[in-house]
């Protein structure tokens, strides 16, 4: 091949260009940018919290969810109780935070001597502590006379995410970060948790702000009249929280509206909440749910049901019914006394119903959407949404969840202020507000530490909340970022859970796949077993929109293009649609209109006109029979996933959402565009499949669950793990020492950097018949466990005189690690080596304090174990063809191809006509070709085929190592990227014949850690009668087992029960307690019998078992009557429980 | 039968392709395995490390040390295995030593190749007078194959950064592949019989036309091709075999050959 034809292949090695990064790791920015981009909404949703998050503002005024959680939390009043004679409430005290700062990870001020405060992750890696920043907030209160005090408190260290604006590694380029002991790849977006790095993972959350229809049997228990129909919204405060308002239908045609409140449920007559809002009149109501439709009898009955259903109430104007609201919820909510009833009621119409719309007006137009939808949806005129589907599903992210536990906690503060202020007055305590000693006295009394309870947050995954944050779980939010290796690791940051709650649930169509999820879920990476679907992962191009966008103007842009205002009275809701803007009603328009109105919104979007925003999703839903509910919906707000694909109409950019792309006709390549008909055509083919996914060569040609597989064993592969290795102290690290650059690569292989992290070796392969799968050298990895010890001084022989170990010194169990005097007894004390393994000691480190001011409390000593591939270890093709090493053979009894090539694995045919894995075919030809010819190979999925040497099949004739005869097939030998599993027998294997047994019944203990044995049970004893393998039965059950003697009175019983008339002895003169006075006894009575001529009579035992004469060791040649038997300890048992019963025991032994 | 005849086709320094006529399959294949597995050849066995600041392990230096050929000519007549030898661990007659000592100086990386790998003498070596042994060894024996030879790339062990520094002495043994494939002398042993399938030992797989889709090697040249319905003889056996026999360097390919020579004679006759 010419040289030319060579530099113009794609993919290459990059082999120069890659070594080029790592010596000299690039000084602006980073060397791979697409890392850091996958996890920005990890990152950019933490920055969020923050006033100075480098966020676009968006319609607001750049607040973080902090400073907007504050605003909406407001202020607490507090009376002191004095003066109560004329019903006066006392001295008023209102409490307020005015603002919450957090800073970037520092040494405490304790430590005088350091010169750079600042932290960095590293460091609390290598040192098991946490990567975290000082919080504090300034507390506010008034005195009597109105005067404002402040004070600020600490509220201890709050975890900070690496690489957020909060971190001392933003903005640091890949040189930077490799002189900070980081990876050069670094991208953050985990917290570090006592020296771990744990991450919060995204939760599937219904889509904010938008009405969904609900149909659930199980409606229909919350009470009677009750029906299964119901609409939900999710609605979502500006700070990120949310509230879920849910309108039931009941069967008398009135409607229920449910909301909650501290975990507590509460349901409200849907007209009472219509009236409070603006008063309306019931023709007024009438109109607006009815909208012309006078010709619907379904729908005036129900309204005229409703309407009427509200004369039980008997008020007549809006103040009235917020005065009845507020006085039914007074002490739900805990609110100043001072207030009004209407003020209350106003206050819980502003914080729990459709929290999402300040204007109460606005709140009332999108009620009666909300009626008009449930009312259609009982008619039958549009069909249930189905809450499963990614249409209707938004994410959680990381630094929303962590906004709404914060803004939690600092209402608690200032709940438990109030809290403990009313307890003085009650107890009878001095509560003077004009003594700022007093308040100081209080805020001694509350726990400020929100930084403790976030750490522990994020260490367990649990959440501890009054509120339940309106979320369906309290566990499970957080999980570890384990880096096994490279392709393990970069998962952990797309993976999206769809919540533990689903996870019980016996139905499985929730984890169904569903078609709405094409390009935002990835198909194949999902893992088999209990979290199979509901654990997803990312697709590669799929971004989830973290910045608030500007849309404040669009109402009346799109008004001055044919939309007709909302507060319009004479709109037919016949002819019109509902125009939406995340969750207000913006205005009606037809559908012609709406439709007209939606394809100028994506046209003005995609070319940058009007100011339109990229991410707005433009949902228009057509009117249809039975179909969704139509409308034109449109969506700005954050959390949504968004993808881009190629708009056809302009041949723009597209940036497209699950909402809107079901009612969209994406090809998948532009040779499938069908005009009239396609609208959006894909950049990419492989786009819909996350990055893992889209690594498995030739995915395209295998059956999918091997792909599914693959995207598993991927993970558990012994790989690298990362670059800066001395800098990782994780409790076990896998390292492959002879990683290879797979020759057959996706084109995305070179963009994930996955070359920097190699992860197998290209294995020469033949497919063997009756050929046992056979590895040798190669394949060679290293792990490095962890042990940790307390040190002060010592000497030994292979320690330092510091007591601590040389390194690369050679450790076999019992070994002394380290060795420190302990300061009690003043004796040297020594930590041992426990490990069955040779260990080597690769690293030692000396720990301090977190504090700074006292050195060496720890030592922390990294060990290395080699592991050299043995029988037993498991191995995997990149095709979910796992298998394991069953027998390694010698270079020379290797069969071999006419060019003396051997292979270095030898796997069965059958492993392919059930498994179909056609890829992994196509790889080891590729794989052959372009080793052949030094190239590499592209195996992008969904691309023709056309690498070189298919003219031929890739078959040789080959020779037996051992004979030398040709064998009689051609043999089939090519090129595999193999992986090694971390799955290695040597932790693994359970053996034992002899061991520790269980002190009660002397059976072997079980579980491998204290070497106990592998239950023998009852179906494997079935199975060796079957065989017919008694001996081996006998050493199983009996030898191996709980194997011990006894002493037999020879022809009579054993330990208990009655005796011959003999008096049996053993050889050594042992003799028989029971016989022995049972003879006597006997021997008494019958002297009496022969004294009186009584004839007398023995008691008999009901159940005899029988010994076989096997069993009877040696009888005693010395003569004696006892003999010894072998009997099972745990019969022995049983007999000593039985005759703890009354139940004597018989043996009959022949 | 005739006699056997080798008859060598190319001939390099550490490639040979021959020719072998005139024996059994038996024989031939035992010619291929003791190449590959039963030529004592010298390799390091043991590594004393003094010091190591390299980013690569104790062990995996090692390991990467042991697979350095080293020249090993003579190496049946001019070593002892140690096992044989009656010196306590270790003597000048069954090992040699190499030594290593690098340290980087330079603000760039440094290669650490088998060019710094040095023989250096035993320290009882002088007491007593040179054995048998070592006067048959040549000049380089023992030391890195190709070493400060113009146009021959040394060995990569490490690469080494300013300040790191490899220190370590190695003790080299004699040893054959049958214990550690470090000791095999051959990279690579081709063999064939029959180019034609005329034996029909194995049956070709194919799609449509067996002659297209399975191009002859250049070996068929050496045999006559099938004629057109010839019969087929299931009493023949193949009696041509075409070798070729690729050495790491640390024995010369002829020494190959001829130490095979003499070790299948011995074992045969
Ligand atoms: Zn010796």
């Amino acid at each position: 091949m010419p040289d030319s034809e060579r530099s113009k292949r794609q993919p290459t090695f990059d082999t120069l260009e890659r070594e080029k990064l790592f010596k000299f790791p690039p000084k602006q920015g980073s060397s791979y940018k697409i890392l850091n981009e996958f996890v920005a909404p990890h990152i950019e949703s933490f920055n969020a919290l923050f006033d100075d998050s480098g966020l676009p503002s968006g319609d607001g005024k750049g607040k973080g969810l902090l400073s907007l959680g504050l605003d909406d939390m407001g202020e607490r009043v507090i009376f002191d109780g004095t003066g109560q004679t004329a019903g006066t409430w006392g001295n008023r005290m209102r409490i307020w935070i005015e603002s919450v700062s957090i800073s970037r990870p520092m040494v405490p001020d304790k430590n005088k001597y350091v010169k750079d405060r600042k932290v960095f992750p590293a460091e609390a890696r290598e040192r098991l502590a946490s990567y975290r920043g000082k919080m504090s907030i300034k507390l506010c209160w008034t005195d009597p006379q109105g005067q404002r005090q402040d004070v600020t408190r600490d509220c201890g260290l709050v975890p900070i995410m690496v690489r957020s604006v909060r971190c001392n590694l933003r903005s640091m380029s890949s040189a930077d970060m490799v002189k900070h002991h980081e990876e050069a790849e670094e991208f953050g977006g985990y917290f570090v948790i006592n020296g771990n790095e744990r991450l919060i993972r995204y939760l599937i959350l219904p889509r904010r702000n938008h009405v969904i229809s609900l149909l659930r049997p199980s409606f229909t228990n919350r009470g009677p009249s009750y029906t299964q129909y119901a609409v939900q919204i999710r609605c979502v405060r500006p700070d990120q929280t949310s509230c879920t308002n849910t309108l039931h239908y009941l069967s008398n045609g009135s409607a229920m509206f449910r909301f909650s409140w501290r975990k507590q449920e509460y349901v409200i007559p849907i007209m009472l909440i219509l009236k409070a809002l603006v008063g309306a009149s019931d023709k007024e109501i009438f109109e607006g749910i009815m909208m012309q439709d006078y010709d619907n009898t379904f729908l005036t009955g129900r309204v005229e049901l409703l309407l009427r259903s509200y004369k039980q109430f008997t008020m007549r104007t809006g103040e009235q019914a917020l005065e009845y609201l507020g006085d039914k919820f007074r002490v739900v909510l805990g609110m100043a006394d001072d207030m009004s009833n209407s003020a209350i009621g106003a206050l819980l119409i502003r914080k729990l119903i459709l929290v999402h719309i300040e204007n109460p007006r606005e709140k009332y137009r999108m009620l009666l959407f909300m009626l008009r939808k449930l009312y259609s949806v009982v008619n039958g005129t549009c069909c249930a949404d189905n809450p499963d589907s990614p249409q209707h599903q938004e994410v959680l992210l990381p630094g929303q969840l962590y906004g709404m536990i914060i803004k939690e906690r600092l209402e608690e503060i200032l709940n438990s202020i109030r809290t403990f202020i009313n307890i003085d007055i009650r107890n009878g305590n001095t509560v003077d507000f004009n003594d700022k000693r007093y308040f100081a006295k209080v805020l001694t009394r509350i726990n400020f530490d929100i930084g403790s309870k976030l750490s522990n947050f994020l260490a367990t995954g649990n959440l501890v909340s009054p509120s339940g944050l309106d979320l369906q779980q309290a566990s499970g939010f957080t999980i570890v970022a384990e880096k096994l290796n490279w392709q393990r690791y970069i998962s952990h940051f797309r993976c999206i859970h769809r919540g533990a709650f689903f996870a019980e649930l016996k139905t499985t169509t929730v984890r169904k796949l569903l078609p709405e999820a094409w390009g935002f879920l990835c198909p194949v990476h999902t893992p088999d077993g209990s979290p199979c679907g509901l654990l997803n992962h990312l697709a590669r191009t799929c971004r989830i929109v973290t910045a608030p966008l500007a849309v404040a103007h669009i109402p009346a842009l799109l008004a001055k293009h044919g939309m007709s205002e909302p507060f319009n009275a004479c709109i037919d809701g016949r002819t019109n649609l509902c125009v939406q803007l995340d969750g207000h009603v913006i205005g009606w328009a037809t559908p012609a209109v709406a439709r007209q109105l939606a394809t100028s919104l994506r046209i003005w979007k995609t070319e940058g006109k009007n100011e339109i925003p990229m991410d707005l999703e433009i949902g228009m839903v057509p009117p249809s029979m039975g179909g969704q509910y139509p409308g034109l919906f449109l969506f700005s707000s954050r959390s949504r996933m968004m993808r881009p694909v190629k708009y056809l109409a302009n041949g723009r950019d597209d940036s497209i959402g699950p909402f809107e792309q079901v009612y969209m006709d994406i090809a998948c390549t532009p040779e499938e565009i069908e005009s009239e008909v396609s609208t959006h055509v894909e950049h990419n083919p492989t786009n819909f499949l996350s990055i893992l996914a889209n690594l498995t060569p030739f995915s395209d040609f295998n059956q999918s669950p091997r792909n599914i597989y693959q995207c598993q064993m991927g993970k558990q592969t012994m790989g690298t793990p990362s670059t800066a290795l001395k800098h990782r102290t994780d409790n076990k690290l896998y390292r492959l020492q002879s990683g290879q650059s797979p020759v057959v690569r996706p084109a995305l292989h070179n963009t994930y950097a996955m070359d920097a992290f190699p992860n197998g070796t290209n294995a020469i392969v033949a497919l063997r018949k009756s050929g046992e799968p056979t590895l040798h050298f190669g394949l060679g990895p290293e792990i490095k466990p962890h042990a940790k010890g307390e040190k002060r001084d010592s000497c030994l022989d292979f320690l330092d005189l510091d007591g601590l170990p040389y390194i690369g010194t050679k450790l076999r169990s019992g070994d002394p690690i380290a060795a420190y005097v302990d300061d009690v007894t003043r004796r040297t004390k020594f930590v041992k080596y426990k490990g069955d393994e040779e260990a080597l000691v690769d690293e030692v480190r000396l720990l301090g304090e977190d504090t700074g001011d006292v050195e060496l409390q720890k030592i922390h000593i990294t060990l290395r174990i080699t592991r050299s591939p043995v029988i037993g270890d498991k191995f995997s093709s990149r095709h979910g063809q796992k298998g394991v090493c069953s027998q390694k053979w010698p270079a020379v009894d290797m069969p071999f191809s006419e060019s003396g090539m051997q292979p270095d694995v030898i796997i069965n045919p059958h492993a392919f006509p059930s498994r179909m894995t056609i890829g992994m075919l196509v790889e080891s030809m590729a794989g052959k070709a372009g080793a052949m010819h030094g190239l590499a190979q592209d195996a992008t999925p969904f691309k023709a085929v056309e690498a070189a040497g298919y003219n031929y099949y890739g078959n040789e004739p080959m020779y037996s190592g051992i004979t030398g005869e040709e064998f009689a097939a051609d043999i089939y030998l090519g090129v595999v990227y193999y992986q090694r599993l971390r799955h290695m027998v040597l932790d693994k294997f359970q053996v034992r014949t002899t061991g520790p047994v269980d002190p009660v019944t002397r059976q072997p203990v079980k579980g491998r850690k204290r070497a106990g044995g592998i239950r023998f049970g009852e179906m494997e004893r079935d199975a060796l009668i079957a065989h017919g393998t008694s001996y081996l039965l006998q050493d199983r059950l009996m030898n191996c087992s709980d194997y011990s003697t006894a002493w037999d009175i020879s022809l009579g019983e054993v330990f208990t029960g009655t005796s011959i008339s003999r008096k049996p002895t053993g050889p050594g003169g042992e003799y028989c307690r029971i016989c022995r006075a049972a003879a006597e006894q006997e021997d008494e009575l019958e002297r009496q019998a022969l004294a009186t001529g009584q004839h007398l009579q023995r008691p008999q035992a009901s159940l005899s078992v029988a010994i076989s004469s096997q069993n009877v060791l040696g009888r005693s040649l010395k003569g004696g009557d006892l003999d010894v038997v072998a009997v099972p300890y745990v019969f022995r048992y049983l007999c000593a429980e039985l005759a703890s019963m009354g139940i004597a025991v018989s043996l009959e032994i022949q | 039968m005739n006699d056997p005849i080798l008859r060598i086709r190319k001939y390099e320094r550490d490639r040979v392709n021959f020719v072998l006529e005139n024996v059994d399959m038996a024989f031939a294949n035992s010619l291929r395995r003791v190449m590959m597995a039963d030529l004592p050849t010298v390799a390091i066995d043991i590594v004393e490390i003094q010091a190591n600041t390299t980013v690569l392990p104790d062990e995996f230096i090692s390991h990467r040390l042991g697979m350095i050929p080293l020249v090993s000519s003579n190496c049946d007549v001019a070593m002892r295995y140690t096992r044989d030898c009656n010196c306590f661990e270790n003597c000048a007659f069954c090992s040699i030593i190499l030594v290593l000592n690098v340290k980087c100086h330079d603000s760039t990386t440094m290669d650490v190749t088998s060019n710094h790998l040095e023989v250096v003498p035993h320290e009882d070596q002088g007491m007593e007078e040179a054995g048998e042994e070592q006067v048959k060894r040549i000049e380089k024996f023992g030391s890195p194959v190709g070493k400060n030879e113009p146009g021959v790339e040394p060995i990569l062990i490490c690469k080494i950064r300013k300040g790191q520094e490899l220190k370590l002495k190695c003790i080299v043994k004699k040893g054959i592949a049958k214990e550690h494939a470090k000791w095999s002398p051959c990279s690579a042993v081709s063999f064939e019989y029959d180019p034609h399938n005329k034996l029909r030992h194995t049956s070709y797989w194919f799609e449509t036309d067996e002659r297209a889709e399975w191009p002859l090697g250049e070996n068929a040249a050496e045999e006559e091709a099938p004629r057109e319905g010839e019969p087929f003889d299931f009493n023949a056996k193949p009696s041509k075999f075409y070798f070729d026999v690729e050495t790491d360097g640390s024995l010369g390919a002829q020494e190959v050959v001829m130490k095979v020579r003499i070790i299948v004679s011995f074992l045969s006759f």
